[in-house]
């Protein structure tokens, strides 16, 4: 039963008793569970749904990947073009926008836009809300996340040396910028 | 005239017209002699031909042909709005082109004014099946092609399928998959599926859209002169059409599902 592809809007069969919590790609109309996508209806935990790998539109909670596009005083707009681990296709990005308030948890008052971000710099945020008309809003207030990739003046691929901190390797300059947290690090 | 004139094509004279060879009969339709179906049942469609996923580029997209019917439909999206205001739901963009050798007469681009009426039609058919709360502040395109026409009733009927199931093969959140098709009264019989030449001949004709899954119509289009009764006669014949062609349908999405995970796996 559970290996079979289902429609949309195909009932989907389920054994008797209390209906399971519903994830993606499966609804309920008039106490029916039924299918929104073709796939095949499989259990994730303690929810059913139907799994499907296509790029999707930010949603809040969503980690997200992009590269800085513009900069202002109070805030820095990102370009999306990974959402969840799903690259977008090319000219589909949404445009992200990070507020001074957002890039990290402690001390907001001070966060200064120029310190943290530069153009250019890959960043990875977590989508707060759905914004307004034109853009998302991105948060970098954790320590995984922030910039993860980002060119030295010299052009040059830089390495992190603290939460703060980025250093080239070739001209050994530091340079500021709010970093992620490399991932494997204690 | 200037403004609707695209100066990156080449454009044909203001006029033209196929000619006609001395060996070709003129046809003539004659008034009641021809108000028998000619080929077909008056309750049969014309095959299907549908085949998902032909354009690589697109998230989804599907091929239709029934008999001279020829459309191809992609689907893009779900990308974000443009100079929109902030919306909660997404928004389904349909948009209707005919191939310039599509129908008799050339269609000349850009001057046409009837792709957009069809476009709204087939809009309005999918509206409803679209799970549009899941896509706050984006857009879903829907492009279609028609390459050959036969009959505007055909054109929406075929069109508003192969959007749907471009729309599941992009893996779209619907509701259920929207099946459609036409009818059209000539005298006192109801010919369903009608083509050019036989919706010339009748008084009236309805396009019927419908979720056969869910047991739901979601729009029912309908010109010319009907009486309440053979409207819903026409109703109930193509509902039920709708059910035979949902099965081909689903054959031909299973198909390309199965093919899709052989593939990956």
């Amino acid at each position: 039963m559970a290996s079979d592809i289902v429609l949309p809007g195909q009932p989907i069969p389920l054994p008797r008793g209390p209906v399971p919590q519903l994830g993606r790609g499966i609804y309920e109309k008039d106490s029916q569970v039924r299918a929104s996508l073709v796939g095949i209806p499989r259990f994730e935990g303690s929810s059913l749904a139907i799994s499907r790998i296509r790029p999707q539109p930010p949603s809040p909670n969503s980690i997200v990947l992009g590269f800085v596009t513009r900069l202002s005083p109070l805030q820095a707009l990102l370009s999306i073009t990974v959402v969840d681990g799903v690259p977008l296709p090319p000219g589909e990005e949404f445009t992200g926008v990070i507020r001074s308030q957002d890039v990290r948890a402690t001390e907001k008052d001070k966060v200064k836009i120029s310190d943290c971000f530069r153009g250019g710099d890959v960043v990875r945020g977590i989508v707060i809300s759905l914004g307004d008309a034109r853009s998302y809003f991105v948060s970098t207030a954790r320590n995984d996340l922030g910039v993860i990739a980002a060119t030295s003046e010299a052009g040059v691929t830089m390495e992190p040396v603290s939460w703060q901190e980025m250093r080239c390797p070739k001209t050994g300059k530091v340079e500021k910028r709010k970093c992620a947290k490399p991932e494997g690090i204690p | 005239m200037q403004s609707a004139f695209d100066r990156r094509r080449i454009n044909g004279p203001e006029e033209s017209s196929p000619p006609v060879f001395a060996t070709e009969a003129l046809e003539i339709p004659s008034g009641n002699a021809q108000k028998t179906r000619k080929g077909r049942n008056t309750s049969d469609i014309r095959p299907i031909f549908l085949q998902p996923g032909l354009i690589s580029q697109a998230n989804g997209s599907a091929y239709i042909e029934t008999e001279r019917i020829k459309i191809a439909c992609s689907v893009y999206g779900p990308r974000q709005s443009k100079n929109t205001v902030y919306s909660e739901k997404g928004r389904l963009n349909v948009e209707l082109k005919f191939a310039p050798f599509s129908c008799e007469r050339r269609r000349a681009p850009l001057r046409d004014a009837e792709d957009r009426s069809i476009a709204v039609a087939i809009q309005q058919a999918l509206l409803s099946s679209v799970r549009l709360e899941m896509f706050p502040k984006s857009t879903i395109d829907v492009f279609l092609v028609v390459i050959e026409a036969d009959g505007i009733e055909g054109c929406i009927a075929s069109g508003s399928i192969a959007a749907s199931t471009a729309l599941a093969d992009a893996g779209i959140d619907m509701f259920g998959l929207v099946m459609s098709c036409s009818a059209a009264v000539v005298g006192t019989e109801i010919w369903i599926d009608p083509t050019q030449e036989e919706s010339n001949l009748a008084d009236g004709s309805l396009v019927l859209a419908c979720m056969p899954a869910l047991g739901s119509v979601t729009s029912v289009w309908q010109s010319g002169r009907m009486t309440p009764s053979q409207v819903l006669t026409c109703i109930e014949a193509c509902e039920s059409k709708c059910t035979d062609i949902h099965s081909v349908v689903a054959q031909s999405l299973l198909d390309s599902a199965r093919a899709a995970t052989t593939t990956n796996a």
